[in-house]
């Protein structure tokens, strides 16, 4: 009987304790990304979600705000949390040295994915981006091949902010292509609110401005589609050519009618699986590799069915 | 000669009359002019029918919106949420159209944000006795919120084919719908102010809610009138906006809040009540949309735009304030 009762005891113990190293071996991640206003971020999460649920870790999200103060916050919040490991999408590049150098302290590993941290910083696991700068030149070369399809070699801009620092390395990259190539860049129209009805002002004022602009390239998902509606109710559709940054269903739709030629997919989906899988390999002891600029690659609208293309597509934007 | 003379000597009465009535318009008419004269002395093309088009499309939304704005601040109050209303009003459209509504009863949904945010905010101001800026900043987070939350962030394609008709079909031939809507909107509402009784209550209480209540004005329900007014033209200008570039965003609205107050200034309006006028706040509507679209066409950086804006108000203001010395 006493016997009996010290096997259930004991196995009891063997239980709990089983339990408790379990729940401690599944690992954390927080994402914390610099605002979730845009589809961008959500998609970023999205990917660092469906990784973390695939390597068994827990998930949590937090949004800074565009405040570099809450994302220092957030980071605070996280820790106290218990989190294993972050991921984070900066509010800017220079709001990460205090950000890294605590997490630092903390002994927690942290990935970057979309915007990389300040140039000159190694305190950090990994940084997802995308080239920015070598996207630049392949989007400039062929916004140039458009416009001399159609007969000219002006092109016109319509830029993210240029205090970014990936704006500033797309608009180095593409100059540098369209010098190469014999276009002219004409004019460059910067983004406040990169909302769709902006970027359809900006269009119309371009066009307006430059009435022989042969091809605009679209630094972000919104100046394609405003762009694409400008030329739609000018009758211009095809007669000036569209190339764009980023992608999501929209401009896809657009390039499948024809208004838009080409879409330089940055891999928002793709950026969280990687960086959570940097963190995850971190955390394991495991190889990280501090650098990985993904590169954008082109679909253009005659391969858009394609497998090839719906595999880019999949690590872009969530398919359900 | 009799009735010559008579026909100059009224002539002569209703120009001044005029004159009298609209300094502040004329002066931001004169203005616009001379900014479009001096935009087009670089850019040609800036005077052309083509811009001209683009310019009132451009201002549409932000002309509607401010009419709406207008009426609030002529009884001495503010709205802050116009922005988060307009965003809302799309996201919700967007939404039920996605669920295979027509373009009617998604366009009504769409207004019933409006109204219901209006009546929000007229019952906390009147009923609750909260300051408006207060009541209106809360709607602003509220709103704002919500455009996210409906679509969980999402922008969303506008699904109904007749949709575009809204903006850009033409009711009466030759003209567009978003022309017609600002004209149509912006004479009622002058005729309304200047001519009718209810018109003027809102002058009353803006000028002196007390003075007002003694002369029998219902001060509350003009007030409610004037925010559920203010909401309705909200939703109205994000109706036409979605209509237009046919997809809804949660954050479309976020920066027309202030320029739509900025309009309403500029337009000759005090935020401490008791003046201004629907073609003042048209124009200032347009000015800010002439401005706008003059840095595009000479390539000033766009982050310039907010300063101009601002210097514009400044003269506006000043221009109004001396003018009335």
């Amino acid at each position: 009987m006493k016997l009996s009762k010290t096997l259930i005891v004991a196995a009891i113990l063997t239980t709990i304790t089983g339990q408790t190293a379990l729940a401690q071996e599944r690992k954390s991640v927080a994402y914390i990304a610099p605002s979730l206003d845009i589809d961008y971020w959500q998609w970023v999460a999205h990917g660092v979600q469906q990784k973390a649920e695939e390597l068994g870790m827990d998930y949590v999200e937090y949004t800074s705000e565009n405040s570099p103060a809450k994302q220092m916050d957030n980071a605070r919040v996280a820790v106290t949390r218990g989190v294993d490991a972050i991921v984070i999408g900066p509010v800017s590049s220079t709001s990460t040295p205090p950000f890294l150098n605590y997490l630092e302290q903390q002994g927690i590993p942290v990935a970057f994915a979309g915007i990389g941290p300040q140039p000159g910083l190694t305190n950090f696991t990994s940084a997802v981006t995308a080239n920015n700068y070598e996207t630049g030149i392949a989007q400039g070369t062929y916004t140039c091949e458009l416009a001399k399809e159609r007969g000219g070699n002006q092109v016109g801009m319509l830029s993210l902010p240029q205090d970014r620092e990936n704006a500033q390395k797309y608009l180095a990259g593409a100059r540098e292509a369209f010098e190469a190539n014999g276009c002219e860049l004409v004019q460059i129209l910067e983004t406040k609110g990169l909302t769709i009805n902006e970027a359809v002002t900006q269009a119309n004022d371009l066009l307006t401005a430059n009435p022989d602009i042969k091809a605009i390239y679209g630094m972000y998902d919104q100046a394609g589609t405003g762009a694409a509606k400008v030329l739609e109710t000018r009758g211009l559709v095809g007669e000036i050519g569209i190339t764009v940054a980023d992608g999501s269903p929209t401009t896809i739709q657009l390039m499948k009618d024809g208004a838009i030629q080409g879409i330089f997919f940055q891999e928002a989906v793709g950026q969280g699986i990687d960086a959570t899988e940097q963190v995850w390999k971190a955390l394991k002891g495991e190889e990280t590799t501090q650098n990985l600029a993904l590169v954008m690659p082109l679909v253009t609208a005659d391969e858009i069915d394609s497998d090839k293309a719906k595999a880019v597509v999949a690590r872009v934007f969530p398919q359900n | 000669m009799n009735t010559e003379a008579q026909s100059i000597s009224r002539a002569l009465n209703i120009g001044p009359s005029i004159l009298g009535t609209y300094r502040t318009e004329i002066a931001i008419a004169i203005a616009i002019v001379v900014l479009m004269l001096g935009v087009g002395a670089f850019i040609p093309a800036a005077l052309s029918a083509g811009n001209f088009a683009n310019i009132l499309q451009a201002a549409a939304p932000l002309v509607i919106m401010s009419l709406g704005v207008l009426l609030v601040v002529l009884t001495g109050g503010i709205d802050l949420s116009v922005g988060s209303v307009f965003s809302l009003t799309g996201m919700v459209t967007a939404l039920i159209m996605s669920w295979g509504w027509g373009s009617v009863p998604s366009a009504a949904a769409g207004l019933g944000v409006g109204l219901i945010f209006g009546s929000i905010n007229g019952l906390l101001v009147t009923a609750v006795g909260l300051a408006p800026f207060v009541v209106t900043l809360i709607t602003y987070a509220v709103a704002g919120s919500l455009a996210f939350i409906v679509t969980n962030g999402r922008s969303m394609g506008i699904g109904a084919p007749d949709f575009w008709l809204l903006n850009s079909g033409q009711l009466i031939p030759g003209i567009a719908n978003y022309v017609l809507f600002c004209v149509a909107f912006a004479a009622l509402l002058e005729l309304a102010l200047r001519k009718m009784t209810f018109g003027r209550w809102f002058y009353a209480v803006g000028s002196s809610a007390n003075a007002a209540h003694l002369l029998g004005v219902p001060v509350k329900r003009t007030r409610f009138s004037a925010y559920v007014f203010s909401s309705l033209m909200a939703s109205f200008a994000g109706l036409l906006t979605v209509s237009y570039i046919l997809n809804a965003e949660s954050t479309a609205g976020a920066s027309l809040m202030l320029q739509a107050i900025a309009a309403v200034v500029i337009g000759g309006a005090s935020l401490f009540g008791g003046t201004g006028s629907a073609i003042g706040a048209v124009l200032g509507a347009l000015m800010i949309t002439v401005i706008q679209n003059g840095v595009n066409l000479i390539g000033i950086n766009s982050f310039w735009q907010g300063s101009v804006t601002g210097i514009a108000i400044l003269i506006a203001v000043l221009i109004d304030r001396f003018s009335h010395k």
